[in-house]
């Protein structure tokens, strides 16, 4: 076993600071650009300059808590969704026609660096709301699209999490927006704090529907929710193990093993970060794509002890806590981010202290660590139990003080785009985010 | 715990006298609160809406911040924020309902504030100080717990360093609906939200201005 360490050090902070409370800052999934919410706004980092782009302003009578980058968007257009305390969800686009031959990607990297003051009104202006999805009775928390970005899903204080449906002419004008409701998921019993669609990676097809959507909840669970043979959305697990809120979730975002269904990680306010693994019976992997039924049937049988089949399939799931990452953190976690480079998890939290984690070894297949932990369950208490899951998982490094006293609200992985960037576009960073309103980025360096 | 001990119905009422105080300090913690605070209140009163600039850039890349900083930190080294220091904060707010203030009806009491580490310690300025208030509201079935805690919970972290960690909760038994009080007491995103909230904030403007 190969002992390694992370060293962590602080890059400059962007520009400016925002001198108030921030929640989370997003990366584009391929532009140098960062989004980071607080107050009613959001505020748009160049990566490639680390000073400011634009903002988003006017839309939100309340604090901006969450954004989304919608993917797969035309090479000339920025679209955001932005989740605010206002109960609504605000769709804002950004077309730049006059670049359009340029490519926006050269307009980002190129421009940014422009005195802070002038361009301040400019930017404002390229920015326009173009739709409010409203609905929830309280406090949009959370925002994700859908890796093909057909499909948004918001989530509130209102116990719901909403999906919704980008049913404009794709690629067409902002004009022509249109979103519709496909469902109104209402089964938590507390705040749903956020929500995440599984990755388009190998594995993640092959069981019912394409998408799968997640969702973490002030009532301490997690619900896993697909779309079943008649077009509903249907809650078909609740993971139950963490005593308190829930504050976020992450699919593995890359899978490493082939055709295993992704894991699912999760943080919370009892300080703990967990691993989560779909059970798939051995026998029906190698099944799958040769006789469909006939996995069906057997996961059937495994799942509700011998009921007919002639009723419709259960979609009931089996998802189990395969790890407890080392406990590190005293106070809530309030973010993670899982690196789909590298494999490596950092964290933060109330306590201010940013951790950077490995996972031992890949696991060779998802059941080598069920059994495990299940033999563990059955052995003893639940305290070998707990030792024995986290021991896939090392910590390689930490900083206390992030940000100074003040607490760490969100981390992220994401690509540099900076002059100090040894592979541009390439080589990853931590990005965190504070109560002080300073974003920070973070090199990590793995020896 | 027999529920009719914390119950507080019809609330005894405190003198003002015979609250808890430190005795030298008295006179001057009653008469000008203004400027006993002011050395706490102006670098942090607008957090968490807006945070000073002095503390905002850790780690700084700039000497300047840094010196005003050490200036800044040593402040508090010299004089440790103690229990009796929380309860002066709080004990003043007014009750929603009485005409009195929590410490009147103690709601907010002395031995039920805890600073850990302890303020004795000396730790670097830098490092976590959790401060638990327990509170114990004047009626069994208060709908305004949450209300008086968010009010305590928002007092303190106006008025105290960004290192303290304020953890407000209902006293043991004191309050039907304990769990649920603390946990949205406990959680930020509940508690941003509700000071954006213009109806409690305007409760909340008012109970808080009987305090400084």
């Amino acid at each position: 076993m190969d002992k390694k360490a992370a060293q962590i050090s602080p890059l400059a902070a962007l520009k400016p600071d925002l001198y108030q409370r921030a929640w989370a800052s997003v990366p584009h999934p391929t532009l140098p650009l960062l989004a980071t919410t607080h107050a009613n706004q959001v505020t748009v980092f160049s990566l490639a300059t680390l000073s400011k782009h634009s903002v988003l302003a006017g839309g939100h009578t309340r604090s901006v808590r969450a954004v989304a980058w919608q993917p797969a968007q035309p090479a000339n257009r920025l679209r955001l969704v932005t989740g605010s305390f206002d109960a609504s969800a605000g769709l804002w686009t950004w077309d730049d026609d006059s670049t359009a031959a340029a490519g926006l990607e050269r307009e980002v990297t190129l421009t940014g660096s422009g005195g802070d003051g002038n361009t301040d009104e400019d930017d404002d202006k390229d920015w326009e709301f173009n739709l409010v999805l409203e609905g929830h009775e309280h406090e949009v928390k959370g925002v994700a699209f859908n890796p093909s970005g057909q499909y948004l899903a918001t989530c509130s204080r209102d116990k719901t999490v909403w999906i919704w449906e980008d049913v404009g002419g794709a690629g067409g004008d902002g004009d022509d927006d249109e979103w519709e409701t496909v469902a109104v998921l209402s089964e938590h019993d507390g705040d749903v704090k956020a929500v995440a669609w599984c990755p388009d990676v190998p594995g993640r097809k092959g069981r019912y529907s394409a998408d799968v959507l997640a969702s973490a909840s002030y009532d301490n669970t997690v619900r896993i929710w697909r779309e079943d043979v008649d077009g509903e959305w249907v809650c078909v697990a609740v993971l139950e193990g963490h005593e308190g809120t829930v504050w976020g979730l992450q699919w593995e975002p890359t899978t490493t093993t082939g055709n295993r269904f992704p894991r699912l990680m999760t943080w919370s306010a009892d300080a703990t970060m967990r691993v989560w693994t779909l059970r798939e019976e051995k026998e029906e992997e190698e099944d799958q794509g040769e006789d469909v039924s006939g996995g069906e049937s057997r996961l059937f049988r495994s799942g509700l002890g011998g009921i007919p089949n002639t009723m419709r399939r259960s979609m009931r799931e089996e998802w189990e806590c395969t790890a407890v990452l080392p406990r590190v953190h005293t106070r809530a976690v309030y973010s993670a981010t899982w690196s789909a480079d590298t494999g490596l998890v950092a964290s933060a939290g109330s306590d201010g202290l940013l951790v950077v984690y490995a996972e031992e070894a890949p696991q060779p297949a998802a059941a080598t660590g069920i059994e495990n932990t299940a033999a563990a369950a059955e052995k003893n208490g639940e305290a070998e139990e707990e030792e024995k899951k986290g021991g896939a998982w090392r910590v390689l490094g930490k900083v206390e003080n992030a940000h100074g006293p003040y607490e760490v609200n969100h981390t992220t992985w994401c690509k540099r785009f900076d002059a100090g960037a040894e592979r541009k576009g390439e080589e990853e960073m931590l990005v965190t985010t504070g109560d002080d309103g300073v974003i920070r980025p973070w090199q990590v360096r793995i020896s | 715990m027999p529920k009719a001990d914390l119950d507080n119905e019809n609330p005894t009422i405190l003198n003002v006298s015979q609250l808890p105080s430190r005795r030298q300090k008295t006179r001057s913690a009653r008469n000008g609160p203004d400027s006993k605070y002011d050395h706490l209140l102006f670098p942090k009163q607008s957090w968490p809406w807006a945070p000073s600039k002095t503390t905002s850039s850790w780690p700084s890349d700039d000497d300047e911040d840094e010196a005003m900083e050490d200036a800044y930190n040593d402040e508090y080294t010299e004089e440790p924020i103690d229990e009796q220091e929380i309860y002066d904060l709080i004990s003043t707010i007014s009750d929603p309902e009485h005409p009195h203030t929590l410490g009147q009806l103690s709601v907010v009491r002395l031995p039920d504030i805890y600073v850990t580490p302890s303020p004795t310690e000396r730790l670097d300025p830098q490092s976590l100080r959790t401060v638990l208030v327990e509170l114990t509201p004047t009626i069994n079935h208060c709908s305004l717990a949450t209300v008086i805690g968010l009010a305590v919970r928002a007092r303190l972290e106006q008025a105290l360093p960004p290192n303290y960690r304020v953890d407000v909760r209902m006293k043991d038994g004191s309050h039907a609906q304990d769990d649920q009080v603390n946990k949205q007491l406990a959680d930020k995103e509940r508690v941003a939200a509700a000071l954006e909230n213009d109806t409690l904030r305007g409760m909340l403007d008012k109970m808080l201005e009987t305090c400084a």
